[in-house]
């Protein structure tokens, strides 16, 4: 036999040394079978199919495919799909109002700008809806709005949050002293603008400017602390606006565009690292509720999930109790809202071999969430399994096509539409089988 | 089976172990790289047990004839078979579009293929002599440190080492030892660390980042393509001299080059020479009194070189800005002589500066999904905004550690292998099990492919 000495021993202490740290729990546990797992392993070059984008369906009786991915055993939906109608309708004034709160890939306007770009496109476009004043973020967005500030002391409830817990609709505090300033750019003419601030007893005052004109001044000092929304029409053409502190101390929470039509407005309420228990813990009850009460939305969507989804003990024990909290705190504020929660995607993370695997605890935190849904009378979307279930993101990273980022987590752009086209074809369904059992009832009562 | 997988190292020791304890048999030796070889391929996939051993046999019994075979037509002939079926592989490896009813190959085959090319064009060429061994062809061709990115082996160097009958001696095996723990090292703890800091998150969604983010993101890439790429050669290296077998050195402190021609003579040293030898030195015109055609076939080489990394735009621009720096710089040498460059500090810097930004360029495409990217990354660049807010210490430390060792001067590093090798054998164990737990609590990432196991 013949073997080199020294280097044998290297290998062959080395392996012990190995064994011993695992048997101690020192090192990551291995299975040495895996040498012989002969399963193909991803192809690099594989492609992943687009879903064709849908086409607007034109009002009327249509054949209805059952959304199979939208539970709504309770009908939570109902108030949202009559909204729907009467915009689809275009009476007048039937602006449906859904407010979509996520985490960070909402930060970026992704998914919630493709699903609004869809409804719009198909109900109707009654403006942008709530944007941020400055970004929190690098990567925060609003599509169709340029938006850039300076000066601001920028706190999101995620992250540096303000101890009063006032953080307002989209979860952001901005303070500013003389000299603070935003712009916002937008692409199309909107009928006005809505400012959401704080009235506080110290407050300053805010100049709203358009095209360099000034069109309104807002007081925002006031007798106690609160929400206060002030709203100015924008003038025709109107598309550069300025919001500068010109005196004093001025908190403002964001602002809103809408148009005087029948549409959709989308509100995408996206906070980077957003997680139930940031709503829980850190939105101050009452404004929250004000915030909710002011904007009466016809539809909340909770989209929560990935940032949680890495820990299976939370998930167990305190997950569906907050979940169930934060769902409870939307009904109260406002019961004829309709609520769905929406589940994180999927994401995924590498394993010791190399291959990128869904983390274990996340089809847990979907099924909890369905369950949650369930009890509450909410309706629930299952963007995990709508986008393909476990391993998705893998597949997504390794077809090589720009679907999701080195992280496996944020989709990049062509990512993004793909769930957001899922979800609007899940509503869109869910509101052509309600059209058609209510038109079916009339035709039964019509003698 | 990636090289940098538990894996892969289990599999490595018992093949080291099932090598040694047959080796005094030739056929024994061979035979156990062989299975080696094919059981690599197979953790793949399945199909590469049908397909490599059959394109393995075509090339073998074509240097066969190509050696007895004199008349120039039909050695012409057997050559263009040969090259037909090997790019044939890259191409059905590479191009093949998906679809559900048709397999495709997880591996590409570019460096099987670029192996396998070396020995037919040798024997056409009559550098080499074809073996007359079958199995030690098999067991070259497709030797398995080498299979997924490299080093390109000529085969006609490899067929004489299987010969030999010495034991690897503790040198060279603590030199296998030590290269695999720094290839080790220099993926998780660096490249993998780069990429996961900020280099991927600027590349994915440029216009999000500053244009100081994006510039660090951009030099980030250039050490990440580095660390990732030479660990997998020092891994592959090591690996190899594990049995005996000594494979071409792959780098050589690239971002030092002092002008583009050098760079390649130190960056993928095996494809650029694979390139020059093999393409470049056979497209017409070389000898020709017209010195454009130098240029043009310098610009045409690279531009090839560019597009087997894939078919896309972003792979030609790299390849045409490469080639059109080497022809200026062959142009410029042939109008103001070939001055020796400046022994002066000062100088040196600035032409190492000038020269690993002109690569660092080149880079930008070479990483970039598409030309829109790439745009969008230079005019992040340009638009000269200064902020840091996505930058962390960590990835700003381990650029700076990068980029430090990068340029350490050869002889550290030849000490601390002769320390390494020096050392009793329970130190070496060791230190390769402080290796493992360091990267297992520091880098934390798991497995990710290398870059190059893609081309």
């Amino acid at each position: 036999m013949m073997l080199p000495k020294k280097t044998s021993l290297v290998i062959a202490t080395f392996g012990a040394l190995m064994l011993l740290l695992e048997l101690t729990k020192v090192a990551r546990p291995y299975a040495p079978a895996t040498v012989l797992d002969f399963r193909p392993r991803a192809n690099p070059n594989m492609t992943v199919a687009e879903p064709p984008r849908p086409r607007p369906a034109a009002p009327g009786l249509k054949p209805v495919r059952v959304e199979p991915n939208l539970i709504d055993q309770h009908g939570a939906l109902t108030g949202f799909y009559q909204a729907l109608w009467r915009t689809e309708s275009k009476e007048t004034g039937a602006v449906t109002r859904i407010l979509h709160y996520g985490d960070s890939p909402v930060t970026a306007d992704s998914i919630t700008a493709d699903v609004r770009s869809l409804m719009q496109e198909r109900f109707g476009d009654a403006g942008h809806g709530f944007v941020l004043i400055a970004k929190p973020w690098a990567w925060y967005g609003h599509r169709g709005v340029d938006v850039s500030g300076k000066g601001w002391f920028i706190r999101p409830a995620s992250q540096s949050r303000v101890p009063d817990g006032l953080h307002g609709l989209g979860g952001v505090s901005f303070q500013g002293s003389v000299g603070a300033s935003s712009r916002l750019v937008l692409k199309e003419d909107h009928s006005r603008i809505e400012v959401q601030y704080l009235r506080q007893p110290d407050g300053g005052l805010l100049v709203v400017r358009a095209e360099g004109q000034v069109i309104g001044e807002i007081e925002t000092a006031g007798p106690e602390k609160g929400s206060a929304f002030r709203v100015i029409s924008l003038p025709p053409g109107a598309r550069h606006i300025e919001l500068t502190v010109e005196r004093g101390f001025v908190r403002l929470f964001g602002v809103s565009f809408e148009r005087d039509e029948p549409g959709v407005i989308y509100n995408s309420l996206g906070l980077n690292g957003g997680q139930v228990q940031v709503v829980v813990r850190y939105f101050d009850k009452a404004q929250w509720a004000a915030e909710l009460q002011h904007e009466a939305p016809d539809l909340v969507i909770v989209n929560y999930g990935t940032n949680e989804s890495l820990y299976a003990d939370y998930i167990e024990r305190y997950y569906p109790g907050e979940l169930r909290d934060v769902i409870r705190r939307i009904q109260s504020a406002v019961p004829r809202a309709s609520v769905l929660v929406m589940s994180p995607m999927d994401r995924g993370q590498r394993d010791s071999s190399g291959q990128i695997v869904t983390p274990a605890a996340l089809p847990r935190l979907v099924e909890v969430q369905r369950q949650v849904a369930s009890e509450t009378s909410c309706a629930f979307f299952n963007t995990f399994q709508a986008m393909g279930g476990e391993g998705t993101m893998g597949r997504w990273y390794e077809s090589q096509s720009g679907l999701v980022s080195a992280d496996f987590m944020h989709p990049l752009p062509a990512g993004a539409r793909r769930v957001g086209v899922l979800l609007y074809q899940a509503l869109e369904s869910g509101f052509r089988q309600f059209k058609a059992k209510q038109q079916q009832g009339l035709a039964r009562q019509t003698p | 089976m990636l090289l940098s997988t538990p894996a892969y190292f289990t599999f490595l020791a018992a093949i080291f172990f099932a090598y040694w304890l047959v080796s005094r048999f030739r056929f024994g030796g061979l035979a156990v790289i062989v299975f080696a070889n094919y059981f690599f391929y197979a953790r793949w996939d399945l199909m590469y047990l049908a397909l490599i051993p059959a394109a393995s046999t075509c090339d073998f019994f074509t240097g066969r004839a190509l050696e007895r075979e004199q008349r120039p037509l039909m050695r012409r002939a057997l050559v263009t078979l040969g090259i037909i079926l090997n790019v044939g592989l890259i191409a059905t490896a590479k191009y093949m579009p998906a679809r559900p009813w048709s397999w495709t190959l997880p591996l590409g085959l570019s460096f099987y293929a670029f192996q396998s090319l070396t020995y037919t064009i040798d024997i056409y060429r009559r550098d080499a002599k074809a073996t007359s061994n079958y199995l030690a062809y098999l067991a070259s061709a497709s030797f398995f440190p080498t299979t997924l990115a490299g080093p390109i082996t000529r085969i006609p160097t490899l067929l004489p080492q299987w010969s030999k009958r010495e034991m690897v001696s503790a040198q060279d095996g603590g030199r296998a030892l030590f290269l695999i723990g720094l290839g080790l090292l220099k993926k998780f703890m660096i490249a993998d660390y780069l990429a996961d800091h900020l280099v991927n998150r600027v590349f994915d969604l440029p216009k999000l980042y500053s244009g100081s983010e994006v510039l660090l993101g951009a030099y980030g890439y250039a050490l990440q393509l580095y660390y990732d790429f030479s660990g997998y050669t020092d891994i592959a290296i090591g690996s190899a001299l594990l049995v005996g077998i000594k494979l071409p050195i792959n780098f050589n402190r690239p971002y030092a080059a002092q002008n583009i021609a050098d760079f390649w003579r130190r960056w993928h040293i095996s494809f650029s020479n694979w390139l020059r030898d093999y393409l470049y030195f056979s497209l017409p015109g070389l000898r020709s009194r017209w010195k454009i055609f130098t240029y043009a076939n310098l610009v045409l080489t690279m531009a090839i070189g560019g597009l087997w990394h894939g078919a896309s735009w972003t792979f030609l621009v790299w390849g045409l800005w490469h080639g059109t720096g080497l022809a200026v710089q062959r142009w410029w040498q042939v109008i103001r002589g070939n001055p020796t460059p400046p022994a002066r500090p000062i100088p040196r810097l600035w032409r190492g500066l000038a020269t690993f930004h002109f690569v660092l360029v080149g880079w930008i495409f070479f990483r970039a999904a598409n030309l829109g990217t790439a745009r969008d990354i230079f005019a992040q660049i340009g638009s000269r905004t200064i902020a840091f807010g996505n930058v962390t210490r960590g990835f700003v430390l381990v650029l700076i550690v990068a980029a430090y060792a990068h340029y350490l001067p050869k002889r550290w590093y030849d000490r601390s292998l002769e320390l390494y090798c020096e050392s009793p054998f329970y130190a070496q164990a060791a230190a390769m099990a402080l290796v493992v737990i360091a990267i297992q609590y520091i880098a934390a990432t798991g497995a990710v492919p290398f870059i190059y196991n893609r081309f």
